[in-house]
């Protein structure tokens, strides 16, 4: 886990049920300032307004989706050090090849534990 | 004396006319078959908006599960606050026993902080279902929209007479004459249907 809990997350999804269900997790686990985003554009316009530390973001998505999002924000030099732990449906593992391809940080399927996400973001701020 | 050109004509107008009985056959079997279809047809955008209206109402059963969840997880918050208050008190005064079982109360409610979570990752169910659910309806709107073709195609229509028609199919029978793109394709299959008697 990140040494730094008040960093800024950004919750990525169209889903208002995703969004409060990965939110509240990140409460559970210590992070205490977590933002939301509806889709990849408006995920892209608050990262290029504030400083974010982690953006955790859902796949399918309606004006941009996930991994568009992942290569705007590997593409651009502000942003592209920020990891991107992506949420996706069991459906699209196919996918995930593309989104390492991309440049993510990591992935969980959903639907996921608790357990999972701690485990996914200590490996992504070992 | 029957020439061998008149003889082959004849053979050809044999075969011109076993072919038009067949097509003329199966266009009364599609429509035959068609009918139901159409009914059946009619009924797809109700199907579609059940669909949605299912999404809905499991979206908004998961976020009422959510705000009790959450207002059980605050509650909790502060028991564990007092209770650590009470079991620090406690040991000031010399109650260890007190405190020790204080401390029990506070391992139980961490234990259901568990449980809470696991509630609110469960209730992910919710977004799986309206994927399956948006990818239903894609199918559902790509069977209508292909259904409605055929029955333009083949000019499927419900029998007038007297009999009370169905709204819904009236209503797709209407779609079906505003989707009509006066193409090529529909053209010539009007012309065929007409050649066989279909109005």
């Amino acid at each position: 886990m990140p040494a730094d809990l008040t960093m800024k997350v950004l919750v990525v999804d169209d889903m208002a049920t995703m969004r409060r269900i990965v939110k509240n997790v990140l409460k559970q686990l210590g992070f205490s300032r977590v933002e939301e985003a509806e889709n990849g554009a408006e995920a892209l316009q608050k990262l290029r307004a504030e400083t974010y530390g982690l953006v955790v973001s859902d796949w399918n998505m309606p004006v941009m989706t996930g991994i568009d999002m992942l290569r705007a924000i590997r593409a651009d030099e502000k942003l592209k050090s920020i990891p991107v732990l992506m949420v996706t449906a069991e459906a699209q593992q196919g996918n995930l090849i593309e989104a390492i391809q991309a440049g993510v940080s990591n992935y969980i399927v959903k639907p996921f534990t608790a357990e999972t996400m701690q485990e996914k973001l200590a490996k992504i701020f070992k | 004396m029957e020439t061998d050109v008149e003889r082959r004509l004849g053979t050809l107008y044999g075969e011109i006319g076993a072919l038009a009985r067949f097509v003329e056959n199966a266009m009364k079997t599609v429509s035959e078959v068609g009918r139901p279809l159409v009914k059946s047809g009619a009924e797809l955008p109700t199907v579609t908006s059940h669909l949605a209206d299912l999404s809905k109402m499991t979206e908004e059963g998961t976020l009422e599960v959510m705000r009790l969840t959450e207002l059980i997880q605050d509650t909790r918050v502060r028991l564990v606050r007092e209770c650590r208050a009470i079991a620090e008190a406690s040991r000031e005064i010399g109650g260890k026993t007190l405190a020790d079982r204080i401390e029990n109360v506070i391992a139980d409610l961490n234990q259901d902080e568990r449980h809470l979570t696991e509630i609110m990752t469960a209730l992910s169910f919710q977004d799986l279902v309206a994927q399956r659910v948006k990818k239903l309806v894609v199918i559902l709107e790509d069977v209508h929209e292909k259904l409605m073709k055929l029955v333009v195609a083949f000019g499927i229509q419900q029998h007038r007479d007297g009999r009370a028609a169905d709204g819904k199919t009236e209503e797709l029978l209407r779609q079906l004459e505003q989707s009509r793109s006066g193409g090529i394709k529909q053209h010539t299959a009007d012309e065929i249907l007409a050649r066989f008697g279909f109005q």
